[in-house]
Parts: structure tokens; C-alpha cells; sequence
């Protein structure tokens, strides 16, 4: 699709910039807190989406949500951004920007799903063991799901580590099912 | 109070099934980005491979058949209205495939192995992928047994040899299907006991029924059944009811559980019923896919959906077991047009075809072939020799009778020659009728044949030709059973054999009494 290319684009863009300003871990800091943002409110995700408000308006606001919070590159970015009405890219365009950072800095992000909060002791664990298998330096993203009914469900890139009973209960489940008579 | 661990409960579910794990589970999943029309188009699964299952929310499964940059396109194998938008999708990590063995025999099984026959679960030892690459020429040699369809006008005038793929074609309603469960059912006798003896090899067979009523499939197992035919049979089965691409998949699970046969040395007989309708298929989701459109709106692969289902035929060398494949492909036309581009297709790909007519049908001629334009390329070679003595002039009189049967038509005055040709062309048209479902051991076709080849059905009415076959074959299997034997035994028809015969007929005609 024509959206990720551009997206992987301005994402790369972003990033060799870092490397040249040497200030990678300020602005991932900076994206993070974007993200958060946006994934937080609707309106400004309207915001970013509607055809309707002028660039202009657009940039103005951002810069005034922003402006306090994120260092003048950012800012820069995503006014850049505004600018080449790409702005309802913006959220693919950040994420892109985070997975390539990862993997510049041969790091990977584990999303990790709990059915209650993790102890810290518990998370180091988590974080220790998951850094052994994957031989790589993690940094894992707790949720609490209480779908899962009890243990934890960790998600690196496309693959999972599932060892949540919800799971364990499927599986049962498709043993019992085994030559059973299917009705559909 | 007291409290339920959720692992408790696990553990004790666990108990109960052993073989249950309980580790953690790894595998990679992606997230559907769009559904419809049975095809999913979805986001990650990064390291998944074409053609592989993945496995969907509900039970649904669906094949890969698009790697794209960043989606991946899936056939569903089930109801899309099960699968969501943002749903979690599953690699499985194994290509589709079917579970093969011995013990898929009797059953009646969807294309990817689930028994739908409701008689439990299928306990097989090995899976075979449903697309397997044909075997090159080393591995092969070239057709030398025959495969005996029972069906006289086959077996004598265009023979199937066991390795060959012959094409049946034929417009709606001309018994096209009935050849093939014919041919079915003639093989109960390759798995006796009498049969082996005589060095003739057991003939698996798989009937595959591509998107035909479900009221068809269960009358054609019932027959089966009826005929004890069911034993050495599995019928794959994916109904019109059922998505296009389990439809598009089925002939290639069939021609994978042949081959399991095939590659232990065995010999299997495979009947795709019918070509057409998986092209439709096949057709149906290569447009959902967005692949371009050629002629008559099939893709541009279509051709390659045929060839490589049917070079995957094959007998093999006996440094490999000597085991065979025959494919016997069904195409239907519309209204005799053979020159559409399905049917060409198969007709170039296949070692022959065999003619159904719906004018010959009509007329009573039963199985309705069209002799002169059917042809079997290669299964000359694999005709036992008693048969290809005496179906060699079948054939010319045949032809002679159809060419002056145009002109008898005008009704002028004709002389003795050409009427005592259309007389013994009557005759031998009469004797290659056949009714369904009694198909006829070689021994008794080359029996039949020598008599209306050598004019011995000339002074028998045309209504009465039937009722002599049926009492002089009766009537030698009493008294000149060696007749019968011979032949089987030797596979030829000696000069004594012949005589033997020609008693038995001179005998017989002396004390048959014509019908009034």
C-alpha cells in the first residue's frame, strides 16, 4: 500500500536527521510523547484526520499542544509534516519511526500482556528471561487484559509468547473438539 | 471462602488429557486488515509462506496465495462473515495439506482430510502437502498395464492404461459420471484374491466431486456402498455449497492421496469430477485477488492449474516400485462446444478423451460414445493382447458403419455389400451397449467382440443381439468355462482358443431361440 511506503519514508527521513543532530534518544522521547497524545484523544486525532481545518490552523495548534513538551526538532518534523499534508500519516509515520529506531539501536520492544499489574520484581524477571531468548535488549510495555484470565502473553514483532490460560483453554478446547462431529 | 485457582483447573483438565501441553506457546500471528468475499487480506504473519494455512478466529482456516510488500492475501476456507476486521490471525506453519494412508479408504473426506461422513476422526500417520511437484522423466516409464474400465467400447476401442490421463468430455446429462463410477466399481475385482494370482495389482481409487450437489455425492457413495465399492474407495468431496477455494484445492488433495499410493508402489485411480467447475472456481478468487483477467475471464494460469494437476499422473519406474497415478479428468461443455477454452486446455493436456454425446445418448446408445472422435494415445500399449485381436477391425467397421449409415438415410436402393455393412455396424452398436453399473470382465468383452466382429451376430435380430450376448456368455461359462479362463490366464486368444469359440458359438446357435 502507498501509505506505509510513504510513511516508511518520512520515518527514515526523521531518523537519519537524528543521527546527524546526534539527538535520537530526544527525539524518540519526543515521538513517544506524541503518540501517547494522539492515541489519547480523540479530537486531535479528528483533528489530524479532518480535511475541513486549514494547515495553518492545524500547525498552530500542534505547535501550542507541543510546544512546551518537545524539543524544536520535533516541532520542526511534524509542522514539516503539516506542511506536505501528510498529517493524517502522522501516527504510522511516528510508529514506523519507533520500529526503526529499534532496530538501529538493535533493541526490540516487547508488548506484554498481564491479567493484573506485575510486580517490579516480577517484570525485571519477565525482562531478564525475555532478553536471554530473544538475545537482544528488550524493553517491555505492560497491559493489564483480564480477557486472559491469568498468565501473560508477551508479543514481539508478529510472533507471541503465549502462556495465558485463556490460551491453555483454547487449545483444550480444540482437543476436545478432535473428531468430534463437525455441524457447519 | 474457598477459592478456584484458574490453574487448578487447568491442571486438572490437564489430567484428563494426556498429551496436553502446557508450556508456552510460540507462533506468529498477523491482524486482518480486510475481509470480504472470502478473502482476507492481512497485516504481518512477516515470515509466513505461499500457500501456507493460517488459522483465523472461529475455527476458520485459509491458504496464502498472495505475499505482497506489506499485506498478504488469504482464501478463506470458511464463512467470511466469521472473520472480523482487526481480528488475530495464526501462522500454522505447514503448507495445505492432507493426512494420507490406508485408513482414508471408505471415507468420504472435505479437500483438506476432515471426514465430513460422520464416522469420527481419520487416525492417519502422515500428511502429504495438497501441491506436490510432478515427478520428471527419470522417475518415470512409459504406460504398459491396462487399467480395465469394464465398459466394453472403452476397453476395446479406446483402452485407459494404468499411469495415462483420460479425458472424459461431454455436455450435460450424457453419463459422464457414470463411466467413472463404472470404472470404480470394476475395480473390486483387481482386490480379490483371483486377481492377484493372475498378477493383476490392487487399483485404489479416489473420486473427487468438485462443486456438485451434495445430493449427488451422497448418491454416487451410496452406489459405491451398494456395489461394495466403498472399500477401496475415499471420496473427496467440496460441494458447490462449499467456498471456491476449498473447491479450488480439491483436485490437488485428491491427486496427493493417489500419489501416497502411487509412491508405495501401489496403483491408484483418481476421477476429478469435473475440471470445469474448479476452473470456475479457481477463476472466482483469482479475480477477488485482483489478478488480471484473460479470455472468457479466466487468468492467465489457467492452463497451468491443468497441466501440473495432470502431469502429477504418472507410472513410475520400477527402481521406484513400479506404482501408477491415473487421472481421469471430467470436463463438461456447453452444448457440444469443445472448441471453448477449458475444454481444449484439457483436451491437449491429457493422453486422450473420451466423446460423450447427448444425440447418441438420447438415441439409446448406452454409454453414449462417440467412437469415432474418441481417442486414447497412449493405452494402446497397455491392451492385453486378446483384446487388441479382436477389437482391431471394431474399430474399421465401426467407421464404415457410421460413414454409409449418412447415405442409408436417403433410403435409395442399396446393394448387398453396404447392406450386410450397416447390418453387422448395427449389430455391433447394439453389443457395445451396456447398461450402468454392470460393468464386464475382459474375458467376457473379448468373447463378445470376436463373435460381432466375425459375423456371427449377422443372422440375429438387432432386438435380440443383447438377450444372445447375455445367454451365449451364460452358456460358454457352463460348458467351455476354459474359454474364459484361457484368456484370463494367458491374456491372449490363441488359435486354439479360437476354435474353441467358434464350437461354442456354432453350438449355441443352433439351440437359441429369437424372441418373437
Amino acid at each position: 500500500m502507498a501509505e506505509t511506503k510513504v510513511s516508511t519514508r518520512y520515518a527514515n527521513s526523521l531518523l537519519d536527521l537524528t543521527s546527524e543532530k546526534n539527538n535520537l534518544e530526544q527525539i524518540a522521547e519526543d515521538m513517544e510523547l506524541v503518540r501517547s497524545a494522539i492515541n489519547s484523544s480523540s479530537q486531535l486525532r479528528n483533528l489530524l484526520e479532518s480535511p475541513v481545518i486549514k494547515l495553518e490552523m492545524k500547525k498552530n495548534i500542534l505547535s501550542e499542544i507541543f510546544q512546551e513538551k518537545i524539543s524544536g526538532d520535533s516541532i520542526n518534523f511534524i509542522r514539516f509534516v503539516v506542511e506536505k499534508s501528510r498529517e493524517s500519516l502522522l501516527p504510522s509515520i511516528i510508529a514506523k519511526f519507533l520500529e526503526l529506531k529499534d532496530e538501529k539501536l538493535e533493541q526490540i520492544s516487547v508488548e506484554v500482556k498481564t491479567s493484573f499489574d506485575f510486580t517490579d520484581e516480577q517484570k525485571t524477571k519477565l525482562k531478564s528471561r525475555l532478553d536471554n531468548i530473544l538475545n537482544k535488549r528488550t524493553y517491555l510495555n505492560f497491559k493489564v487484559d483480564k480477557t486472559i484470565v491469568g498468565g501473560f502473553v508477551a508479543k514481539v514483532g508478529d510472533t507471541v509468547y503465549d502462556a495465558s490460560v485463556k490460551h491453555q483453554l483454547e487449545l483444550l478446547r480444540k482437543e476436545f473438539l478432535q473428531g468430534s462431529v463437525q455441524l457447519n | 471462602m474457598a477459592e478456584v485457582r484458574p490453574d487448578e483447573i487447568s491442571a486438572i483438565l490437564r489430567k484428563q488429557l494426556s498429551g496436553f501441553e502446557s508450556e508456552v506457546d510460540i507462533y506468529d500471528v498477523g491482524t486482518v486488515l480486510q475481509v470480504g468475499d472470502g478473502i482476507a487480506r492481512v497485516y504481518g504473519l512477516s515470515k509466513v509462506m505461499s500457500s501456507e494455512l493460517v488459522e483465523f478466529p472461529n475455527d476458520v482456516f485459509a491458504m496464502v496465495l498472495n505475499l505482497e510488500e506489506d499485506s498478504v492475501g488469504c482464501v478463506l476456507f470458511g464463512e467470511s462473515a466469521l472473520v472480523k476486521e482487526g481480528d488475530t490471525v495464526k501462522r500454522t506453519k505447514r503448507v495445505a495439506s492432507l493426512p494420507v494412508g490406508e485408513e482414508m479408504l471408505g471415507r468420504v473426506v472435505n479437500p483438506l482430510g476432515i471426514p465430513i461422513d460422520g464416522k469420527g476422526n481419520i487416525n492417519t500417520k502422515k500428511f502429504y502437502p495438497i501441491e506436490r511437484k510432478a515427478l520428471g522423466v527419470i522417475q518415470r516409464q512409459p504406460v504398459k498395464e491396462p487399467l480395465q474400465t469394464g465398459i466394453a467400447a472403452i476397453d476395446g476401442m479406446i483402452p485407459i492404461g494404468r499411469g495415462q490421463r483420460e479425458l472424459i468430455i461431454g455436455d450435460r446429462q450424457t453419463g459422464k459420471t457414470a463411466v467413472a463410477i463404472d470404472t470404480i466399481i470394476n475395480q473390486k475385482y483387481t482386490h480379490t484374491e483371483e486377481a492377484a494370482k493372475l498378477g493383476i495389482k490392487p487399483v485404489y481409487c479416489v473420486y473427487v466431486a468438485i462443486g456438485q450437489k451434495s445430493s449427488t455425492v451422497a448418491q454416487v457413495v451410496a452406489k459405491l456402498q451398494e456395489h461394495d465399492a466403498m472399500k477401496y474407495t475415499t471420496v473427496i468431496s467440496a460441494s458447490a455449497s462449499e467456498p471456491a477455494p476449498l473447491q479450488f484445492i480439491a483436485p490437488y488433495a485428491g491427486a496427493s492421496l493417489g500419489e501416497f499410493f502411487r509412491d508405495n508402489g501401489k496403483h491408484a485411480l483418481v476421477i476429478y469430477d469435473d475440471l470445469s467447475k474448479q476452473a470456475a472456481a479457481y477463476r472466482e478468487l483469482s479475480l477477488l485477488l485482483r489478478r488480471p483477467p484473460g479470455r472468457e475471464a479466466y487468468p492467465g494460469d489457467v492452463f497451468y492449474l491443468h497441466s501440473r494437476l495432470l502431469e502429477r499422473a504418472s507410472k513410475l519406474s520400477d527402481d521406484l516400485g513400479g506404482g501408477s497415478l491415473t487421472a481421469l479428468p471430467i470436463i463438461e461443455t456447453q452444448q457440444g462446444d469443445v472448441s471453448a477454452y477449458i475444454p481444449t486446455n484439457v483436451i491437449s493436456i491429457t493422453d486422450g478423451q473420451i466423446y460423450l454425446e447427448s444425440n447418441l445418448f438420447n438415441a439409446g446408445v448406452r454409454p453414449a460414445i462417440n467412437v469415432g472422435i474418441s481417442v486414447s494415445r497412449v493405452g494402446g500399449n497397455a491392451q492385453i493382447k486378446a483384446m487388441k485381436k479382436v477389437a482391431g477391425s471394431l474399430r474399421t467397421d465401426l467407421a464404415q458403419y457410421r460413414e454409409l449409415e449418412a447415405f442409408s438415410k436417403f433410403g435409395s436402393d442399396l446393394d448387398k455389400i453396404t447392406l450386410r455393412v450397416l447390418a453387422k455396424g448395427a449389430r455391433l452398436v447394439e453389443l457395445l451397449k451396456q447398461g450402468q453399473f454392470s460393468p464386464v470382465p475382459i474375458e467376457k468383452q473379448v468373447v463378445s467382440m470376436y463373435l460381432g466382429t466375425n459375423s456371427y451376430l449377422d443372422s440375429i435380430p438387432l432386438h435380440d443381439i443383447k438377450k444372445f450376448e447375455k445367454e451365449i456368455l451364460e452358456f460358454i461359462a457352463v460348458k467351455y468355462n476354459s474359454i474364459f479362463e484361457n484368456i484370463k490366464k494367458e491374456k491372449d486368444l490363441s488359435d486354439s482358443t479360437k476354435e474353441e469359440i467358434k464350437k461354442a458359438a456354432d453350438e449355441f446357435l443352433t439351440i437359441f431361440k429369437k424372441s418373437a
